[in-house]
């Protein structure tokens, strides 16, 4: 599916695309989204603890967030509209927005999610390896000779330098490899 | 002048020299790859300079930035693929001179302005940063609350695809600076229960997350992008005859850049944009620009240098970031235990010195990088992206991790970088956030001290002059983006 404005018409022709040039359909559902969620941040603040009598003089701890979550209520608010604007001045918000997320791209953020899930169990050097492999095995990369040796020697020699040189402990895992 | 020799011999080692190297080298390719950005380098290496002396970690980050924004030209030059955004206006006339055959001379012409134009800002840089300190010194919190605001609120006219989601992106950086602990009563907020979020989101993470992971995304997305490349002969640098006839361009470009650079939020990409306009309006040639002009490179490659320079101003002297690059770099000096702002330079300039030196030395080595590198660094866009992107988030993994020695921070890295792709995707920057997220903190301290001064009285603010010259700044500065409609109207109308 498409979240270019243009192409939101389609059964109800000139009505459907007045609406879609007054308000623009993509913006109204994230705007709709951030407004949501500034509900709930606002909900939130309320469930702050009560703050001690001593400390009562300072500045109540919701207060400070409650401007910014009313500050973005208000500009969000325009974004609906701002298409309109953005056109006059000969810009067009949905030109990086016209092309679908491709499904290379959501394999991607589900490899990446499933590689770092799994972290715990295999330990920082094979989470790396993993990476290394699988990812560029993702993009069409299907040379082995140069996957294979750049999968194994660079997450090692980069782990190996923070672990020996900078002196940061990574956690091996019960499957991992450890330096230590 | 006891500063100045104190902050340049705590360059004068052999490591701290050969860490400006290093950050010129990384720079420069980091630039020269489309994709890569020099804030990206920047969030990317913070990890790595945490268990250095702040001065070389310091030093080591501006010479990168400096480089970084040079590199971008290029891949500008000799791709027509603009490295780094701000080198996206040196390829409207640096491509098309390589193209007819002199790529060797587009490149001499970009180095050259660069040069100059970041020298040029580093002059200003060091008379302007300890006066505006001392003119910050003035400042109480009231002011300095104004003072961040309109910092914030010029995120409205920095370069993006929209003024108001730039502002939104830094209202919602404000927010996610408001997780943890309360400073003033010790309440927890938007904690959710997690132990690891007590104590704030820390900024590492969020800002690897951003730059690099959203990054690599976004890459997923055009795999199979191919360039046509123009073989890189040596780089040959400009004749004196041909710089002195483009010497007002380029003092031009390296005046504007400078200014654009010291404005709070503003940085490296308006000022290219706007030093080739300048360098177009004010030529006696303007057909030929698009064509190979030299006065099309050096324009917008003497700005976006000088911008950087000029950026560190704002930066060291008051604490308010003059770009994105330069709010990680903000970042990393308060992970090294740092305040920025008039106290730094009060107390310690040396340090400012020192970070003068440090991109004195990188001006001049980009210089010679460039003469006897320029072919080897094109070659860095040979590397395939399908290597490249895993390395680059093998980097994060460990940097995010690193940072706080913690897994939740490498979460929070793929939370951020998740989040920014559709940022990014949407039209949302993720330099606004990070300015959100790293003035933040001072908006709510300065805000809240200032609350306490006046006895909870909003309205004593405007008893100050200062804020109310901010305020009104402010005002200016959102109702920017309608500037641009209203000159579209009035062109219109004398047109009919």
């Amino acid at each position: 599916m498409s979240d270019s404005p243009q192409n939101t018409g389609g059964v109800d022709g000139a009505r459907q695309a007045t609406a879609a040039r007054l308000i623009h359909p993509v913006d109204t559902v994230i705007a709709g989204i951030l407004l949501a969620l500034c509900a709930w941040l606002w909900y939130e603040t309320t469930q702050f603890e009560e703050v001690s009598f001593l400390l009562a003089d300072n500045l109540p701890p919701a207060t400070f967030p409650r401007i910014i979550i009313a500050t973005i209520v208000v500009f969000t608010v325009f974004m609906p509209f701002e298409h309109l604007l953005l056109a006059r001045v000969g810009k067009n918000i949905d030109k990086d927005r016209t092309e679908p997320v491709k499904r290379i791209t959501w394999s991607t953020m589900g490899l990446l999610i499933a590689i770092m899930a799994a972290s715990e169990l295999l330990g920082t050097v094979l989470t790396l390896v993993s990476v290394c492999l699988l990812i560029p095995y993702l993009w069409g990369e299907r040379r082995l000779h140069v996957i294979i040796p750049f999968a194994i020697l660079f997450p090692i020699l980069v782990t190996l330098v923070f672990n020996v040189f900078l002196g940061v402990y990574f956690p091996p895992g019960p499957l991992g490899l450890n330096f230590q | 002048m006891e500063p100045i020799i104190q902050g340049l011999s705590l360059l004068i080692d052999p490591y701290s020299i050969g860490l400006i190297l290093l950050g010129v080298v990384i720079g420069v390719l980091v630039g020269a790859l489309p994709g890569l950005s020099s804030p990206m380098a920047i969030a990317l290496l913070i990890p790595f300079t945490i268990s250095m002396e702040p001065v070389p970690a310091i030093a080591m980050m501006a010479a990168l930035y400096c480089a970084g924004t040079f590199g971008g030209s290029i891949t500008a030059i000799l791709i027509n693929a603009p490295g780094a955004p701000p080198a996206a206006a040196t390829a409207l006339d640096g491509y098309p001179m390589a193209k007819r055959g002199e790529p060797g001379r587009a490149l001499g012409l970009a180095t050259v302005s660069s040069v100059i134009g970041g020298l040029f800002s580093l002059v200003i840089f060091i008379f302007a940063a300890p006066l505006l300190a001392k003119l910050a010194l003035e400042f109480r919190p009231p002011e300095y609350f104004a003072l961040a605001v309109f910092a914030l609120s010029m995120l409205a006219s920095i370069s993006g695809k929209s003024s108001l989601r730039n502002l939104i992106s830094g209202a919602v950086g404000v927010m996610i600076g408001t997780i943890g602990v309360h400073l003033t009563t010790g309440i927890e907020r938007f904690t959710f229960g997690i132990p690891e979020m007590v104590e704030g989101i820390h900024f590492v993470p969020v800002l690897i997350g951003l730059f690099a992971l959203a990054e690599m995304l976004s890459q997923s997305q055009s795999l199979d992008k191919t360039f046509e490349r123009i073989r890189a002969t040596a780089m040959r640098l400009p004749t004196i005859k041909e710089l002195l006839d483009l010497k007002y361009t380029i003092l031009r470009s390296s005046g504007l850049g400078t200014f654009i650079g010291i404005l709070p939020a503003e940085g490296s990409t308006v000022a290219a944009i706007m030093g080739y306009n300048e360098a177009k309006r004010w030529s006696k040639k303007k057909e030929e620009f698009g064509t190979g002009t030299p006065e099309g490179i050096v324009g917008p490659e003497a700005a976006n240098n000088a911008a950087a320079g000029g950026a560190m101003v704002p930066t060291l002297a008051l604490g308010i970031p003059g770009s994105g690059s330069t709010a990680l770099i903000l970042a990393a000096l308060i992970m090294h235990g740092f305040r920025p702002g008039p106290y730094l330079v009060r107390e310690t300039p040396e340090f400012i010195y020192a970070i003068f030196g440090a991109m004195l030395v990188a001006n001049l080595a980009f210089l010679v990088f460039g003469l006897i590198g320029a072919k080897f660094f094109s070659l860095i866009t040979f590397v395939p992206t399908r290597l490249l992107w895993p390395a680059v988030f093998t980097f994060s993994m460990i940097g995010a991790y690193a940072s706080g020695g913690s897994m939740f921070d490498v979460w929070v890295m793929l939370a951020s970088g998740l989040l920014g792709f559709f940022m990014l995707r949407h039209g949302f920057g993720p330099a606004p956030l990070v300015m959100g997220l790293i003035l933040g903190k001072l908006v709510e301290e300065t805000f809240s001290q200032a609350m306490i001064i006046h006895d909870n009285n909003f309205f004593a603010f405007f008893e100050s002059p200062i804020v109310l010259g901010f305020f009104a700044l402010t005002i200016l500065s959102l109702s920017t983006p309608l500037w641009g409609l209203v000159r579209k109207k009035l062109s219109a109308k004398k047109k009919a």
